[in-house]
């Protein structure tokens, strides 16, 4: 077993402890220290987050294990993302599972109840087999567990591109509701209190918070794998809600294990567990192996003494193993004893205080030179709309039981966000949204455009975006220009959520996604967003006549757009204007709540044509004039694929009110076309483009991509 | 009364509950080690993942003691609903003649579906003949088999069809024999269903507004 320290920090720790740390408490630094819990390259840029907000109930504290805000009625939401991107490019269905697991203890840690899930996948290109073999695994691990523990996969992205070849994306989100007087801390406040396990604890996954604190190897990493065991996971939800009222504080198990779960829960107090006393999967298993194994489905209760025997009986119930496994001690030391000897004895606040890293920063990006874009607009059309980011998803989200709870209002596929309903009868919209191409252009401008697109995504249901969460996805920190985009993704995400004054209240860091050569992931720093329904909620609708209407100015800003991906134009990345993206949205979201509009679309990936498109899969075929398009350019394939912010698109019977809904806003807006009946057609300026070919391949092209994969 | 049975792993017993509260037909969830038939004239085996259905799809439920218990209810002639994963206990417990077999695309679906009711003689499909119903399947091992093409036949109670009734291959979304989605005993109140009526009985969270599960439900109204 590798440590993965670094000699500088291993220095450290003896300095502090004033000895050299046995094996065993090597192992115990090395899990608790490692980037994936400690965060330790990133905490001091996370710091600078907005998280105030008089709605935030729980935050970006430390150790907590998920945020919550206030929804009214007494009601609180729980969010959290996480990502199991190293395990899935080793094991992609059992490391997909367990990243759905993970994150689901981490929402019932809270003490709340698991409404929502979403996933945001991304893999390398389909035509390399191993990538279509990694897809279809990881969605069919992310089905078989939330499918089976009954919470509905609403919705989520899947996207490709070639640096994900060797290390896929596998992020998670998930939304859990609990009564706001109920919520349960991750961590406790005074000593005495039992340490209370459920769930047997086995060999897989010994080191794998380590293991994602690293490079993949190439080498046999499958031990530092967790197998899933949904059944299992399923009873600890239902028994840790039916107990939630009887424990202190709830923490699961997730990287590093116990050495982890145990150190963050004292809060700075210290702990003593007997390693004996924890219930095995195997025999004879190496002590020092039970410390740090992930064997997942096991949750640690800081419990009062007097309702310990209720607590583990409601596990016994479901023949489930629950023992008490050691105390809370006034005594700042967390000591791992087995049959009455010291196998770990390391002070608390030496544990969680791993030193802080600030690595060199260096900007490697040149200067554009900008060409005039002259292309064949057919073949614009054709391979822009064409590409596997723009198809539809159903090929994945049919696999999941997405209508499981009768709660599930706008269905995957149905809307730029997914819509869930609430006790009180609210509903809240969910979006996730990243866009590395962007961000390999231009790091902050996507740390905001990835902010205002979440925003943007909400306003087209009629939500008004209130909480987000971030999960940040980098390469190797050690090297200066993928920290430097870290860095600027940071500083736009805290800029951009100042001005949309929305708090966040948790987040993730994954460092060291890279190929087998070295090269890194494109930056995916990623935002989860939402917001409740303000009045009315638009589920979308086409009809023939209606009016296109487009809100917002085009900007002919084509860099980290598909288009420039695909046909590598170089050019600038758009600047994004947060006012606009605020204005727009309010002009879409008031056009929602007084009934004037049927269909409302973001203009994001594929720009404008793409967002037409999206009426096109209705059955329907749309006319559109460029020259209406209120633009900075009069280039054709600018104004129909630049992916600059800002802008919808809306479908309304009364144009002219969209247009002075958006003037007396402050923003603009004009009517550029129609809807028709002419199937598959869509007539730019009084050309017909026939797109039935891109239609079908829209519906076909995961089912035949993956079904014969 | 109507008893919601939840094993292990049941994941639709509250969907079940709210649908029924719905639909005016007074019930209570009742965990399976505590199930007692004397209390209830009719029962449901919600969806879910009964004992993660390990082993096979509702094979571990189907030899629980609660499963004798639901047996004798069904020969004194009270309703045994299956839904889903129930279906799949139904038939791993004799209940039902036939086998739920993986579905042919060998993944789970979760999709809204058409369909059309052919016997109009069981408790739930009571004055509905021909009429056709929408309703959301979502199953990995939905693919109804037997080996008895004649008792498939007089034994169907819905099958999947077009918006317009048709019934063909292109609307069969998992294989089953003549598309079969439901099917019941001789007598109509051992009934086995791959689609949810209740989640087809809100009109919120409904894909087009219909509550046609509610329909259903609303049967079980005059036996509770």
């Amino acid at each position: 077993m590798g440590i993965n320290l670094l000699p500088i920090e291993m220095d450290e720790i003896r300095k502090r402890l004033g000895r050299e740390p046995n094996e065993t408490e090597w192992r115990v630094i090395d899990a608790v220290w490692s980037e994936h819990c400690s965060y330790k390259s990133s905490k001091i840029f996370l710091k600078s987050f907005s998280i105030d907000s008089p709605n935030v109930i729980m935050g970006i504290k430390d150790w907590q294990d998920a945020g919550a805000v206030d929804i009214g009625d007494g009601w609180a939401v729980v969010i959290k993302v996480e990502s199991h991107n190293h395990p899935s490019a080793i094991d992609p269905f059992n490391g997909a599972a367990t990243g759905v697991g993970g994150i689901i203890r981490d929402i019932i840690s809270k003490g709340a109840k698991p409404i929502a899930l979403m996933d945001m996948i991304r893999v390398g290109n389909l035509k390399i087999k191993k990538n279509v073999w990694l897809l279809k695994n990881i969605i069919a691990g992310i089905a078989a567990y939330g499918n089976s523990i009954g919470v509905p996969v609403v919705g989520g992205e899947l996207s490709f591109d070639d640096t994900y070849n060797d290390n896929p994306l596998v992020d998670v989100a998930a939304i859990g509701i609990v009564r706001k007087d109920k919520i349960k801390p991750s961590i406790v406040d005074k000593a005495g209190l039992k340490l209370v396990l459920a769930g047997l604890t086995g060999v897989d996954g010994l080191g794998g918070a380590s293991f994602a604190s690293r490079k993949l190897s190439g080498e046999d990493e499958i031990g530092a794998v967790q197998i899933a065991d949904p059944f299992a996971g399923k009873i600890i939800l239902d028994v840790t809600l039916e107990i939630a009222d009887k424990v202190e504080a709830i923490k699961d198990l997730g990287g590093g294990g116990l050495a982890v779960a145990v150190t963050e829960i004292t809060n700075g107090l210290g702990a003593t567990v007997d390693i004996e006393k924890i219930p095995l999967r195997v025999k004879n298993m190496n002590p020092s192996d039970v410390i740090i194994s992930e064997t997942q489905e096991r949750m640690l209760y800081a419990v009062e003494e007097k309702n310990v025997k209720e607590v583990c009986e409601a596990f016994e119930e479901y023949e489930y193993p629950c023992s008490v496994i050691g105390e809370i001690t006034n005594e700042p030391v967390i000591k791992f004893r087995y049959i009455g000897k010291d196998l770990v004895s390391l002070p608390t606040n030496v544990l969680l205080n791993p030193p802080r890293f600030l690595w060199p920063i260096k900007n490697t990006k040149k200067n554009v030179e900008e060409k005039i874009v002259d292309l064949p607009l057919e073949s614009a059309i054709y391979t822009v709309l064409t590409h596997p980011d723009l198809v539809s998803k159903g090929w994945a989200y049919s696999q999941f039981d997405y209508e499981v709870n009768t709660s599930t209002v706008v269905k995957p596929g149905d809307a730029d966000s997914a819509v869930v309903s609430l006790p009180n009868g609210k509903l809240l919209a969910i979006k996730a949204d990243a866009n590395p191409d962007m961000c390999a252009e231009d790091g902050y401008e996507c740390g905001k455009g990835i902010v205002a697109e979440a925003y943007r995504n909400l306003a087209t249901v009629g939500a008004r975006g209130m909480v987000a969460v971030d999960h940040l996805q980098f390469g190797d920190p050690k090297k200066a220009e993928v920290y430097y985009t870290f860095v600027e993704a940071i500083r736009g995400i805290g800029e951009a959520t100042r001005f949309f004054n929305i708090p966040i209240v948790g987040g993730k860091v994954s460092f060291y996604n890279e190929n087998n050569q070295g090269r890194p992931i494109k930056p995916t720093p990623l935002i989860v967003m939402a917001g409740l329904v303000q009045d009315k909620l638009l589920k979308n609708r086409v009809e023939d006549n209606l009016y296109v209407v487009s809100v917002g100015y085009t900007r002919k800003e084509l860099g980290g757009s598909l288009l420039s991906k695909i046909f590598k134009i170089p050019s600038q990345a758009p600047k994004v204007r947060l006012q606009e993206d605020l204005l727009s949205s309010e002009v879409v979201i008031d056009s929602i709540n007084e009934g004037k509009i049927t269909f409302a679309k973001d203009v994001s990936r594929g720009g404008l044509a793409a967002s037409l498109f999206s009426i096109l899969v209705h059955g329907y075929g749309v006319e559109i004039s460029t020259k209406s398009i209120l633009s900075d350019t009069d280039n054709v394939i600018e104004n129909l694929f630049s992916e600059s912010s800002g802008r919808f698109i809306v479908l309304t019977n009364e144009p002219e009110w969209i247009v002075e809904k958006s003037k007396s806003k402050g923003i603009v807006a004009s009517i550029i076309g129609r809807v028709n009946k002419k199937t598959n057609i869509l007539t730019i300026d009084n050309i017909d483009y026939n797109l039935k070919n891109i239609v079908d391949n829209y519906f076909n092209f995961l089912e035949e991509v993956m079904g014969n994969g | 009364m109507i008893a919601i049975i939840k094993f292990p792993g049941t994941t639709c017993e509250t969907d079940v509950y709210k649908a029924l509260i719905e639909a005016g037909v007074p019930t209570v969830i009742v965990k399976y080690k505590d199930f007692d038939p004397d209390r209830y004239n009719g029962v449901i085996l919600p969806g879910g993942f009964s004992f993660g259905d390990y082993l096979r799809a509702g094979s571990i439920a189907a030899s629980t003691e609660t499963m004798k218990k639901v047996k004798q209810m069904a020969e004194d002639g009270k309703i045994v609903i299956g839904i889903c994963n129930g279906f799949q206990i139904l038939v791993e417990s004799g209940l039902l003649k036939g086998a739920l077999l993986p579905n042919l695309k060998l993944r789970f679906i979760s999709k809204w579906v058409y369909l059309k009711v052919i016997r109009a003689d069981t408790i739930l499909t009571k004055g509905l003949d021909k009429k056709i119903i929408r309703m959301p399947i979502a199953h990995a091992e939905g693919r109804y088999y037997v080996d008895d093409i004649d008792y498939a036949k007089t034994h169907m109670v819905l099958q999947y069809c077009d918006e317009n009734g048709n019934i063909s291959e292109d609307v069969n979304p998992n294989g089953s024999l003549l598309n079969i989605a439901s099917i019941a005993n001789e007598e109509g109140n051992v009934i086995g269903m791959m689609p949810h009526p209740e989640r087809a009985s809100f009109k919120l969270t409904s894909i087009d507004g219909t509550v046609d599960g509610l329909i259903l439900l609303r049967r079980l109204g005059e036996w509770a």
